[in-house]
């Protein structure tokens, strides 16, 4: 573990990381990264991630607008003695915590609402800062990227939850559920925001 | 600092793939992990008997895959009406009604990518422990790393719980063989990819068995 206090980059050292199975490359020489492929396993490498910010730029702002339809609309509808009801996200985690239901409403919260809020913010924020070389908080702006990677797919609960709801109530004209709208934008917010997530390259925030 | 990029010998190095710091390779203890000094993220994790566990783990999982998915999971019970169902069902229901993307998503995220990814455990393991290095292995490793984070069971267990609790008063709920076998399922899924040490696969894969 020495030279880290000098903090030498593998970059600066004339390395490449492939970012498949973690073997360290020349730049030149034989088996560099000239020959564009990694010798060990075979995947494409590249010094840092290929147009890495304008790509999470682009998933960003689709996942932003796709986030108004998913909130906005219906995501599910409950068919009760003949009277159709239809729900919002929201609506669904009011329910819960109107039937004291505590515990499950803040997961539903957080998964659906505050953790897509807290993806699109942070990574437009991490962006953002790499734009504009802010470079005082980046031990703290790593956790965060790396709490939004593990957080990412968690936000399916809902979906999940809905597509299980709809096959277990079925029960004719007593009461049914059914699949809304918004499912399908919502979807795409969590699908959008991951793939930020893979074409974002964390290494970009500390590079002079 | 001009010696590091003309050392003949880079084995020796590791990269940080968060930060792109620089380090010395050092052995990582069974049990310990390496974490980037720099900006903080876990490097690698060692991990005791590696290849056994994950080659035992795997055909766990896999042996309960197909109970898991297609058996029901619950049965609700209201006023005499009964209905049943399982993982595979909400997703042919979804794309009944017309909501062909989400319904893929499911079919992916739920279905078809934990099986593929503890396909691809089972084989590579198999082959390390009968050591085998066919041409193919290296690229099912990279594919095991690309699907890791697209299996979503876990999620999927938290989705079951969420429609428990929001049906509980409703209706009575039993609980079907699909949901013991579901949990198993997950259980030893996650322990398979927890088991599995990524820097010693490629270490072992890259060798071909020697030193």
């Amino acid at each position: 573990m020495a030279n880290t206090n000098r903090h030498i980059t593998a970059m600066e050292a004339g390395l490449a990381l492939c970012r498949d199975c973690g073997k360290l490359l020349p730049i030149n020489g034989q088996h560099g990264v000239k020959s564009g492929f990694c010798p060990r396993c075979g995947a494409r490498i590249h010094l840092r991630k290929p147009d890495s910010m304008v790509r999470t730029w682009a998933l960003i702002v689709t996942a932003a607008l796709l986030a108004f339809p998913a909130n906005l609309l219906p995501v599910m509808r409950v068919d009760y003695l003949g009277v159709p009801e239809e729900s919002t996200i929201m609506d669904g985690i009011i329910y819960f915590f109107q039937e004291g239901s505590y515990a499950i409403g803040i997961i539903i919260l957080t998964a659906s609402i505050l953790v897509p809020l807290f993806k699109i913010i942070g990574i437009s924020l991490i962006l953002l800062s790499i734009h504009f070389k802010w470079k005082t908080w980046l031990r703290h702006t790593a956790l965060m990227f790396r709490v939004i990677e593990f957080v990412g797919r968690w936000s399916m609960i809902d979906i999940f939850a809905i597509s299980l709801l709809q096959v277990l109530v079925n029960f004719g004209y007593l009461t049914s559920i059914e699949v809304a709208p918004a499912a399908t934008y919502f979807a795409a917010v969590v699908l959008t925001t991951m793939f930020a997530a893979i074409t974002f390259d964390p290494r970009l925030m500390w590079d002079k | 600092m001009e010696t590091l990029s003309q050392k003949s010998n880079i084995s020796g190095l590791i990269a940080c793939n968060g930060c792109d710091l620089l380090l010395e390779h050092v052995e990582v203890e069974p049990g310990l992990a390496l974490f980037c000094p720099r900006c903080g993220k876990k490097l690698q994790a060692s991990k005791k008997n590696s290849v056994d566990k994950t080659l035992a783990l795997s055909i766990t999982a896999l042996l309960l895959y197909l109970p898991a998915v297609f058996m029901p999971l619950m049965t609700l019970d209201t006023l005499g009406f009964k209905e049943s169902g399982s993982i595979v069902d909400g997703v042919v229901r979804l794309y009944d009604k017309g909501y062909l993307f989400v319904s893929l998503l499911v079919l992916l995220t739920s279905l078809l990518f934990p099986l593929v990814k503890l396909s691809l455990l089972l084989v590579v393991s198999l082959s390390l422990k009968l050591k085998r290095y066919p041409d193919i292995l290296p690229l099912l490793m990279r594919s095991f790393h690309h699907l890791d984070r697209w299996g979503m069971l876990e999620v999927y267990l938290i989705g079951i719980l969420v429609t428990l609790i929001k049906m509980y008063h409703l209706a009575n709920i039993h609980y079907d063989l699909g949901f013991f076998c579901f949990v198993g399922f997950l259980f030893a899924t996650l322990c398979s990819s927890t088991a599995m040490d990524e820097h010693l696969f490629w270490d072992l894969i890259e060798r071909k068995g020697g030193i």
